[in-house]
């Protein structure tokens, strides 16, 4: 579903992201992406949404090479994929539903389907109750679900999370982990970019560890220390 | 994909109330700017419509040798009418010329006792369509016979007017289109602030799979109800002022040839809002540009 062949970053003249990076993400898999700040987490995430073009090598999402993608039909290639954000990136001036429509919007979908799909998805979530809310008059909880259901509503064969609960706290990152699980149970692949430790240990999921840009460690069900 | 214009269409109305404030900027700046314009516009329009009415007071006059007889008289006036350059020929007999001179003469008048009524020559007043002219047709009068003397036209004073009328037009372009310049950059700077402010959103977008046209459309409608809104107050209140200045002008300076003919309103009118609207879209559309490199 996702293939890093060989693939190294560089930014400027000589800071390393990602060093010959080799990495295959099944479909249907859920994969943790771990590592300290600055390891390169967020650089392979940037790379698979074609924010950033590789330095070196090459990167497959979805059977189709990155590098052939004209820049026109990138918003195509982004749509494949949902995203969720550390800080929610979550439009202030719509409400909650508002945010979710505005993804199916974009894929020119019609209204009356936004309206039937949209109530259906923040149930799914959690906040049918919220739905006409603005995102600041939301928790960091609520507006990460928000995200998500922003994320999901397309269904996308691929979702990726890049520190999903960054910014909250132990009890509602539970909910958010139990939400991405779900998802993934239903036959998406999830990509997850977290250092939250006690998610990794307890989601028991295939774990790649990041450091200074490499791969060191790729286990099947593994937790976030260097344990065997 | 679909073009959604009632999704483009609501999303760009309820940008506008959420940012009423740079709303109004971009309102007020597109409209200062086009006054602005139009007033050089206006000013250009009375200054040709001016020179043009001083123009047609520039004549050529004949006059007729003493002892002419009325029938030579008639001939030839009727000879010059048929003259292509000639728009307008008055025949001035010597009992009106006297009359002119005793009304010029009205405040003193003990100049005009005792003046025989014959020392006045009968003429003829040629009024050119274009004073540039006034050569060939003097030329003309010659080779029909009347001498130099006799003819009475100011060909220093016609080409030097041609010539300021020329530079006075050109100068008035020229700071017509720097106006329009001006109100370009200032325009556009003022929508950049205002997406400027919103370009977090724009990233937002484009990251959740916006074509760089589905983020554009919203901010270019907006730019062009804007531009629309502020050229049409302006518009509004140069028609206004127009009128205001005609009727004035009437008034208090009845020697100058202002006239209400030298500004076409309407055309003004469309000109002005057309301007505004294409500054507001060409000013959003290269403004969101810049943010959209995602």
């Amino acid at each position: 579903m996702i293939n890093f062949n060989n693939v190294t970053k560089v930014y400027g003249k000589d800071s390393i992201a990602l060093d010959h990076v080799d990495l295959a993400i099944n479909p249907g898999e859920f994969v943790f992406l771990v590592g300290a700040s600055g390891s390169g987490k967020s650089t392979m995430v940037r790379l698979i949404l074609k924010e950033l073009e590789p330095s070196a090598g090459s990167i497959t999402v979805n059977g189709v090479r990155l590098s052939s993608i004209p820049h026109r039909s990138v918003p195509r290639h982004r749509r494949a994929i949902g995203c969720v954000f550390q800080d929610f990136k979550l439009l202030p001036n719509k409400t909650a539903a508002e945010n979710v429509a505005y993804a199916m919007e974009v894929t020119g979908q019609k209204r009356r389907a936004i309206r039937v799909k949209v109530p259906q998805i923040l149930d799914l979530v959690g906040l049918g109750e919220q739905a006409e809310k603005y995102p600041d008059q939301l928790s960091g909880g609520e507006q990460q679900r928000v995200s998500i259901a922003r994320a999901f509503v397309g269904q996308p064969p691929i979702l990726i999370a890049d520190e999903p609960t960054g910014n909250l706290d132990p009890d509602t990152s539970v909910g958010i982990m139990q939400l991405l699980h779900r998802i993934n149970r239903i036959g998406t692949t999830v990509l997850v970019a977290t250092h939250d430790k006690e998610m990794v240990d307890v989601m028991r999921k295939r774990v790649v560890a990041l450091k200074g840009g490499r791969v060191v460690r790729d286990m099947v069900r593994g937790g976030y220390a260097n344990e065997v | 994909m679909r073009f959604n214009l009632g999704f483009f269409l609501r999303e760009a109305a309820k940008n506008m109330r959420l940012n009423a404030l740079m709303s109004v900027t971009a309102v007020t700046t597109t409209a200062v700017c086009v006054l602005v314009l139009g007033v050089g516009l206006l000013v250009s329009a009375h200054v040709e419509g001016i020179l043009r009415g001083v123009g047609k007071d520039v004549a050529i006059t004949a006059f007729f040798p003493e002892d002419a007889p009325g029938a030579e008289i008639d001939a030839a006036r009727r000879q010059v009418e048929g003259y292509p350059e000639v728009q307008e020929v008055v025949f001035v007999s010597e009992g009106e010329a006297l009359n002119r001179v005793k009304d010029m003469l009205s405040e003193q008048p003990e100049v005009m006792e005792g003046l025989d009524p014959g020392i006045m020559q009968a003429s003829m007043e040629i009024r050119l369509a274009d004073p540039g002219t006034s050569d060939a047709v003097a030329e003309r009068l010659r080779a029909e016979g009347f001498s130099d003397e006799n003819l009475n036209y100011p060909q220093q004073t016609i080409s030097q007017l041609n010539q300021v009328t020329g530079y006075v037009i050109w100068a008035l372009r020229a700071a017509t289109v720097l106006f329009l310049v001006a109100s370009v950059l200032l325009i556009s700077n003022a929508i950049r602030i205002s997406i400027f402010a919103r370009r977090k959103e724009i990233e937002v977008m484009k990251l959740v799979g916006a074509s760089d046209g589905f983020v554009r459309t919203p901010f270019v409608l907006e730019g062009l109800a804007q531009g629309l809104l502020g050229a049409t107050i302006a518009a509004l209140v140069v028609v206004w002022g127009n009128a205001m200045f005609v009727e004035w002008a009437g008034n208090a300076l009845p020697f100058v040839p202002v006239s209400s003919s030298a500004v076409n309103t309407l055309l003004v009118l469309i000109v002005l809002i057309a301007v505004g609207v294409l500054i507001g879209i060409i000013g959003s559309f290269l403004s969101v540009r810049r943010f959209l490199r995602v």
